[in-house]
């Protein structure tokens, strides 16, 4: 057959891709090897919030005295929780088998290779026009003697446990290592975190960070900074820090380490594509790589890991090959972390900015500062923290920690997208009472 | 302002290379001037500080004029501010306080030089033509800064098109871009990077800027160069010879030379001196076309064409047709140095009835001469190629060859009298290298 577009995978990237293909008039064709809804569906985001709920609901229902919410005998069956997941990772992948033949996108469920002009499936060729890589990414396992023992899973693996452990070793102390964390403590399992860095999450405000790790210990989760997983041995875990080796036992391990492209099996080195030097394969802002009508998204460039991120990276993709012109904007990519409290953040840590050469001023407040925030989360600590260029008052970067932050960022998304400054934002109304408020209020604390 | 030559009545002044509050010597660079011929450096002609600049970059300056006053530190200079110029840059001195500082670059040879000055200056910091009602209008409904549009009206006034034209062809200015728009005086590009074609900041440019390139004005030398292309270019009907002439003859002379203990000759020396052998047989070619007459020349004043620091100069080496082998080679020498050192004066860069341009050194094979009108021809001089030519006894023999390209304007000669012009050329450099046409005999 010939195709006007055919992508590669069919997570965030590739569906969003198709839909968006297929609605301009071209004839596309979708090929996935496992599942359609990618990591994001099966593997990440979706389930893993699923049970971040539960695990939410849990923590709620147990700690509603301060409301006056007494609940008389508390039980959690996690495989209740699991069903449930289960339920809503079906639906959504209906969802697109049904957008995509609603689009009338072919989809061929196959393993693909990438030839000259086009691509193979299943024994057979097909030319295509046009060919968006996206397949995504995989845990990345780190080369740990004894790591290939049963009860050491990835982040995939444990969303197939069904059993709560008695207690829980995650090795590595990011945002996959700290959501599952937040799951497993809220529902009062133990849980260690060995992060190898000297704090959680790196690339996020080093403040945000520390406060999330606060209130995820307030959960019950203990985390060992600069901790370094030595070797696994039965139910043991052997890790050096500070010079010592130490021990802890476990019958459940989470290796949550990072992640890596899916570059192998699809023939790319055959056809010369170029890759960057950590494994994606490289492209320009406007997702193209260096082979003509070759064009990838998503995970499998490296870029972002965020299905978000994908999603915009495919939606640029489609618009240039349809004669539009679009290109990624990094720089106001938002990311979450969905712990309890949660994370978002978007734009340039102040560190960030210094090293981009602009001249910084900052604000920074505490969520209890705002009415409806210490209503819904007591004794929950937050924080909301701006990072301004001097110069000219435009805001650089947002990032907040505290309740359910992720809902709002989208709003400093909007202001770095069309650079506010100062100046105007602090004439937007923000309906109160709402955590939102954070926002306006953090401009008072600029200097 | 010094006079620059006998028929320049004002000259650009391009760049100022100080401030006021700096300290100059005499001697020091004060600023770039142009006529146009080619740009100077103003020296200095006092030592101080110089205390007001009475003029802008680009202004029309009157020969003459003070250009600017150096002196002590809070001297009143307002008696030597020439009329007409703009009081543009703050002067650094009290108003009240002595006076006795000395305007600068005045020629003492003009006695009459504090007269007022003969043309108003071009200022660039005119005040603005103001917007039209209706303009005005329309820029606050559509949220557009009239104050900062380029206005196409009568004397640069912004009318209403000229807002239509910015709604038409920018896009949408994020929040800080706009910002930058009116306080660093940028340019949105026609699509930006951000939000559906957004300009962010960071796309925010100079006015005229290009993606991809780094853009300049084109001033100075360059921009007198390229009125002076275009004008040779369009002005006159030029046609090409190409020929070549067998070097042996000039080597083996340069040789002699060097062996009987006689100064150098380059090639290019004997070049030129076989150009004024031939033009004393082809007076013809030795002229200026200047439309409805031709002035023939009497003496060659030869223009040599030099590659400058500064870009493309042709300094003429006056009465050439006088000189001897090695009074035309010291000549063309000194005059080459003095181009490339920013030396040459404005008058040896007129004048010049005949050019010589040799571009062989680069390795250039063969050109076409652009004219330098009025003259009307113009030798090119290519590198030196190893070409088989037949010999007297018949036999074919390798020799070094140096091809030439002779472009004439066909308004004032024709191609035949041209190639004639050559070939007394060639045969002098083959048979006769250096030598003065009145010892050859047998010629033409």
């Amino acid at each position: 057959m010939k195709y006007d577009f055919a992508v590669i995978g069919a997570g965030p990237a590739g569906y969003v891709a198709a839909k968006k293909a297929a609605s301009a008039g071209l004839k596309v064709v979708m090929v996935e090897k496992k599942k359609l809804g990618g990591v994001c569906l099966n593997e990440g985001c979706v389930p893993s919030k699923t049970l971040l709920q539960a695990a939410k609901t849990y923590h709620h229902a147990k700690h509603g005295s301060i409301f006056g919410v007494e609940a008389g005998s508390l039980s959690f069956d996690f495989g209740k929780a699991h069903a449930h997941k289960n339920s809503v990772m079906d639906r959504m992948r209906d969802g697109i088998a049904g957008l995509m033949k609603k689009n009338k996108v072919e989809v061929i469920e196959g393993e693909a290779k990438l030839v000259k002009g086009g691509f193979s499936v299943n024994g057979e060729s097909h030319e295509a026009e046009n060919i968006l890589l996206c397949t995504g990414s995989s845990p990345s396992i780190p080369p740990i003697p004894g790591i290939e023992a049963d009860h050491i899973v990835d982040s995939t693996g444990i969303l197939d446990n069904e059993q709560l452990p008695e207690s829980l070793v995650i090795v590595g102390g990011g945002v996959i290592g700290c959501e599952f964390a937040c799951v497993y403590a809220s529902v009062g399992v133990p849980v260690t975190v060995l992060e190898a860095m000297p704090e959680i999450c790196p690339n996020l405000d080093p403040e945000i960070a520390a406060i999330l790790r606060k209130e995820l210990e307030n959960k019950g989760v203990t985390f060992l900074l600069g901790a370094k997983v030595e070797k696994f041995e039965g139910k043991s875990v052997s890790y050096n820090l500070e010079g010592e080796s130490k021990e802890i036992e476990s019958d459940l391990v989470l290796v949550a380490t990072g992640r890596k492209p899916n570059v192998s099996g699809l023939g790319l080195e055959d056809i010369g594509l170029d890759f960057d030097p950590r494994g994606g394969v490289k492209v320009d802002p406007r997702g193209a790589t260096n082979l003509p009508g070759v064009w990838a998204a998503g995970d499998i460039t490296g870029q972002a890991w965020l299905a978000h991120a994908a999603s915009r990276m495919a939606e640029v993709v489609v618009h240039n090959i349809t004669g539009q012109k679009d290109q990624m904007r990094h720089d106001t990519m938002p990311a979450v972390v969905y712990t309890s409290p949660e994370v978002a953040v978007v734009g340039l840590t102040k560190e960030e900015a210094v090293d981009r050469g602009f001249k910084v001023k900052t604000g920074k407040i505490p969520m209890a500062i705002n009415a409806r925030y210490i209503a819904e989360n007591p004794g929950e600590q937050g924080m909301c923290k701006v990072v301004l260029d001097a110069d000219t008052n435009r805001l650089l970067g947002v990032h907040m920690v505290g309740g359910a932050c992720s809902e709002m960022i989208f709003g400093a998304v909007a202001m770095l997208e069309t650079e506010l400054r100062e100046e105007e934002i602090e004439e937007i109304v923000f309906p109160h009472p709402t955590t939102s408020e954070i926002m306006k209020d953090v401009f008072m604390a600029v200097r | 302002m010094p006079r620059q030559g006998q028929s320049v009545e004002s000259c650009i002044l391009t760049e100022w290379k100080v401030q006021p509050g700096d300290t100059v010597a005499e001697g020091d660079v004060l600023a770039v001037i142009e006529t146009d011929k080619a740009s100077f450096d103003l020296e200095s002609t006092a030592a101080g500080t110089v205390i007001e600049l009475f003029w802008e970059a680009d202004d029309d300056v009157p020969v003459l004029a003070n250009v600017l006053a150096i002196g002590d530190e809070g001297e009143n200079v307002d008696e030597f501010r020439p009329a007409g110029s703009g009081e543009t840059t703050a002067p650094i001195a009290e108003p009240d306080s002595a006076s006795s500082a000395v305007p600068a670059a005045q020629s003492t040879a003009q006695p009459t030089a504090d007269a007022a000055p003969v043309a108003a200056p071009v200022s660039s910091g005119a005040p603005s033509a103001g917007v039209s009602p209706r303009a005005r209008k329309k820029a606050i409904r559509t949220g557009v800064d009239a104050e900062i549009l380029v206005g196409t009206g009568p004397g640069g006034r912004v009318i209403e098109r000229d807002v239509d034209a910015f709604l038409a062809g920018t896009p949408r200015l994020s929040a800080t871009a706009r910002i930058r728009a009116q306080q660093d005086g940028l340019e949105a590009p026609a699509r930006g990077s951000g939000l559906a074609g957004m300009a962010l900041a960071s796309d925010m440019r100079q006015p005229g800027a290009i993606d991809g390139a780094d853009v300049e004005p084109v001033k100075g030398i360059r921009k007198l160069i390229a009125d002076r292309m275009m004008q040779s270019l369009q002005g006159t009907a030029q046609l090409t010879l190409h020929s070549s002439f067998d070097a042996t003859a000039c080597q083996a002379m340069r040789k002699k030379r060097v062996a009987d203990g006689e100064s150098k000759v380059s090639i290019n020396d004997l070049i030129a001196k076989a150009i004024l052998s031939a033009l004393k047989i082809h007076p013809e070619m030795n002229a200026h076309f200047l439309g409805n007459r031709l002035a023939v020349f009497h003496e060659v004043h030869l223009g040599i064409a030099v590659d400058s620091p500064r870009g493309l100069m042709v300094p003429v080496v006056e009465d050439a047709s006088k000189m001897s082998l090695e009074m035309l080679s010291a000549e063309i020498k000194k005059k080459a140095i003095a181009c490339r050192e920013g030396t040459i004066q404005p008058d040896e860069l007129s004048g010049g009835t005949f050019t010589l341009t040799n571009l062989g050194m680069l390795g250039v094979e063969n050109f076409t001469p652009v004219l330098n009108p009025p003259e009307i021809a113009i030798l090119g001089v290519g590198g030196i190629s190893v070409k088989p030519k037949r010999l007297e006894n018949g036999e074919v023999s390798f020799v070094d060859q140096i091809s030439l390209s002779l472009t004439i304007d066909h308004q004032a000669i024709d191609g035949a009298p041209a190639a004639r012009f050559l070939q007394t050329f060639v045969n002098h450099l083959e048979n006769h290298p250096g030598e003065d046409p009145s010892t050859i005999e047998g010629e033409e």
